[in-house]
């Protein structure tokens, strides 16, 4: 489900684009800080912009460092350290994959993400220790009821066949709400908390249907949970003419989130990394968006090629 | 029957636009919701019933008999306008909902309009349509956009349905052209040059030459 929310790298600056990649670095090093080796793994996208919007209504300056990484030996890296925006991220990166990763094994009951769900458990109990007095439990406690009750909800619809009742503004607003009070739960007390909850409420919801409609093909294909195609596909088309008459709306959907998203930035009290923002969700979702929904030209999978492709992160 | 003209405090033969005027300001005086804890509620509720009869009364009136006079308004029709008030009255209640739900919307008391909406059996057009609004508001736009597509077909003349559902669809085209306009502007300086190269090119090979430096 993550990875989605990337940055249009050719309308970038150069300078915003090496401050996206400290942000990036930063929390890689702030999951290894707090949470040890094995977690950063699940280190992903969306929580970098996570990140760089909750730093980007907060005062302080830059923190950057240069570093070696293991991973890529050869050059010396620039990252953000010491910020706490970036510690928050690091928490929900570990939360949210947990709980993901608690649905699969669920779900397919596969070894690997069982196993991997074990240690993940382990590394989340240390930190909570650590966590508590900030009270980033409730974030812990919200979100295993909401993907609880996404997983039910998910898991009873397939019972219940097509059933009209369940739109899937319904389904995707557990996760939609899930994104907005992660994101606004760090500044709950602020002015802007609002825009903030609908910003995430938007960008969650745009997440939630994007990955479903990336996964359909493969999805319709092995049978298994799709929420676009269990709620919309009533006459059970197969992949080619269902993805035809269900793409506009979709498209429909996505355009008006991500569009969304973008009034409640306008809204906000931005101190730094405008263009960085800007970027990522005037262009980068757009850019995704074009991807994921013109596929049959470019029929690679997407979350997160760009980046694999130049060796660049 | 009581005289429909001194209920509602107006001349005889006065115009429809009159009328309606008169009605709507009694309407508001003595409508039942502002007499909710009040012993006066059910005098509000009897005085409400007789405005509506007569208001129906003289409507269809000036429908049937062009010269609007009370004269011609006859006994005979009293059991036909009985039926007819009894319908209107649901049509009224109805649209008193419809009133306070765009009240809520525009407050911004969410739950209370979908409540109120969610509890109607009739799904008309405004009906629809004032669904429509509460989605939009509470960010479900999937739905928000089938519930006014819904209004705008079954009332396909109606100003403010079209004009939200156009709304809808435009909503993300400046978003898109944000896009999709960078990235235009990109392939076709790319072909600009790319055609004056051609040219260029042709031109040496005839000998000519269409930029000198290369």
């Amino acid at each position: 489900m993550f990875g989605y929310v990337t940055p249009c790298k050719m309308e970038m600056k150069i300078k915003d684009y090496e401050k996206f990649k400290a942000y990036y670095c930063g929390l890689c090093n702030s999951i290894k800080s707090n949470f040890g080796n094995l977690p950063r793994l699940t280190l992903n996208y969306d929580m970098t912009f996570l990140a760089i919007l909750l730093d980007a209504l907060c005062e302080n300056k830059y923190n950057f460092n240069r570093f070696k990484c293991l991973i890529h030996p050869l050059k010396k890296r620039i990252m953000i350290n010491n910020n706490e925006a970036l510690d928050y991220a690091a928490f929900c990166n570990i939360t949210l994959a947990y709980y993901k990763l608690m649905d699969d094994v669920y779900d397919n009951k596969t070894i690997k993400s069982k196993v991997f769900s074990v240690f993940l458990k382990g590394y989340l109990l240390k930190s909570e220790k650590t966590y508590t007095k900030r009270s980033y439990i409730d974030v812990i406690d919200y979100t295993k009821e909401k993907l609880l009750l996404l997983n039910t909800l998910e898991a009873s619809h397939k019972d219940m066949g097509i059933d009209e009742h369940l739109s899937i503004d319904e389904l995707s607003h557990v996760f939609a709400d899930l994104t907005g009070f992660i994101i606004s739960f760090y500044y709950k007390d602020a002015a802007f908390k609002d825009d903030l909850y609908w910003l995430g409420y938007n960008l969650g919801k745009w997440i939630y249907v994007i990955d479903a409609y990336d996964d359909l093909e493969k999805d319709i294909k092995s049978g298994s949970f799709n929420a676009i195609n269990s709620l919309l596909n009533t006459d059970k088309l197969d992949f080619k003419n269902f993805s035809k008459c269900i793409k506009p709306r979709i498209d429909f959907l996505l355009a008006t989130c991500a569009a969304q998203c973008l009034k409640h930035l306008n809204k906000l009290p931005l101190i730094k990394n405008e263009n960085i923002l800007y970027n990522i969700l005037e262009l980068g979702l757009m850019e995704k968006m074009d991807k994921v929904l013109n596929k049959d030209s470019n029929t690679y999978n997407l979350k997160g090629v760009e980046y694999k492709d130049d060796k660049s992160l | 029957m009581i005289n429909p003209y001194e209920v509602l405090g107006v001349k005889e033969g006065t115009s429809k636009e009159d009328i309606k005027k008169a009605y709507r300001e009694l309407a508001k005086k003595y409508h039942p919701d502002q007499y909710s804890d009040n012993p006066l509620k059910d005098l509000a509720e009897v005085k409400m019933r007789e405005l509506n009869e007569a208001y129906d009364s003289l409507m269809k009136n000036n429908n049937s008999s062009s010269n609007g006079s009370y004269s011609n308004g006859s006994s005979n029709s009293y059991n036909s306008q009985s039926n007819y008030n009894s319908n209107s009255n649901d049509d009224y209640a109805s649209n008193n909902i419809y009133q306070s739900v765009r009240m809520d919307l525009n407050s911004g008391n969410i739950p209370s309009a979908e409540q109120k909406l969610s509890s109607m059996n009739t799904k008309t057009a405004e009906w629809n349509f004032l669904m429509g609004m509460v989605h939009l508001k509470k960010g479900w736009h999937d739905s928000a956009y089938s519930f006014i597509s819904r209004a705008c077909s079954q009332e396909p003349n109606n100003i403010e349905y079209r004009r939200s559902f156009n709304e809808l669809n435009n909503r993300t085209s400046n978003y898109r052209d944000n896009y999709y306009g960078r990235r235009g502007n990109d392939s076709g300086m790319g072909n600009l040059c790319l055609n004056l190269w051609c040219a260029d090119t042709i031109c040496e090979c005839l000998g000519g030459d269409l930029i000198s430096c290369c």
